[in-house]
């Protein structure tokens, strides 16, 4: 079952990873009009439409990580810290609050991405997503070195 | 018009207070409850580990997502004209900085 829903959890956030990353791109670096390659294409997606996916991929993705959490507190972190893997153990403690400052961001990531988008706010509106990036990426990066990580280092 | 003015107040005053009470609430270990994952139990505020360890991450949000939501309340109540002075800036401000506390808070996994 636990496995179960790790692959869930891994699945949900790579759906997130991407619905993010192709959001942060627009923002950060919008394209010039008529471009038509992939790179492109991807500059150009409407960032706005994103806003409802990436709160709710994040707020499942989170649950889902919550549930499975003592497993990992059981299970893993007592083995990463008989193996001295103070990096991977560190890293995992960040995720876990780096989560937790993303989760008290939503409700202004929510406003900022209100229709019709207030100019006013354009900057602290691309910030806010970068930083929403920033912490689904280091999640993600840091969830899979975790999973992975007797393959890693044995 | 108000209405989304005000919840735009208590958006950026939430992200800005969960930050902040979140990093306290870590650093103090002022968690709402304790869960203890070996005997699958809660118990109310900060309980010792009890057969294996004990679980403060989801009290620590618990308490942080209360306080926020009552601070953030209390300022989505102010008139509009004072709550305009509001930077919308802390809304990333704040927990860019906290997320740099805890990288140092936590350097010494990374120094070892």
């Amino acid at each position: 079952m636990i496995i179960a829903l790790l692959i869930l959890h891994g699945l949900l956030a790579v759906t997130l990873l991407g619905a993010i990353t192709h959001q942060a791109i627009s923002v950060w670096l919008p394209a010039r009009q008529g471009v038509e390659t992939f790179v492109g294409r991807m500059r150009s997606v409407s960032a706005a439409s994103y806003v409802n996916a990436v709160i709710v991929l994040y707020l499942l993705t989170a649950t889902l990580g919550a549930i499975i959490y003592p497993n990992y507190r059981l299970n893993v972190r007592i083995v990463l810290e008989q193996m001295q893997l103070y990096w991977q153990n560190g890293s995992f403690e960040l995720k876990e609050h780096f989560v937790a400052v993303g989760l008290g961001m939503l409700p202004a990531y929510w406003s900022l991405w209100r229709q019709p988008l207030d100019n006013n706010h354009a900057r602290t509106r691309a910030v806010v997503t970068a930083l929403l990036a920033l912490i689904v990426w280091w999640s993600f990066l840091v969830g899979h070195i975790v999973n992975n990580v007797r393959g890693f280092e044995s | 018009m108000i209405a989304a003015r005000s919840f735009s107040t208590f958006a950026i005053v939430f992200a800005v207070a969960f930050a902040i009470l979140y990093l306290l609430s870590v650093e103090n270990n002022w968690a709402l409850f304790t869960y203890h994952p070996a005997l699958e139990e809660f118990g109310l505020l900060v309980q010792k580990p009890k057969d294996g360890p004990a679980m403060y991450w989801y009290g620590w949000l618990a308490t942080s997502a209360f306080g926020a939501l009552a601070i953030a309340g209390v300022a989505a109540c102010v008139p509009v004209g004072s709550a305009n002075r509001f930077w919308s800036g802390f809304a990333w401000a704040v927990p860019l900085a906290t997320i740099f506390a805890f990288v140092y808070i936590l350097r010494g996994y990374f120094t070892k």
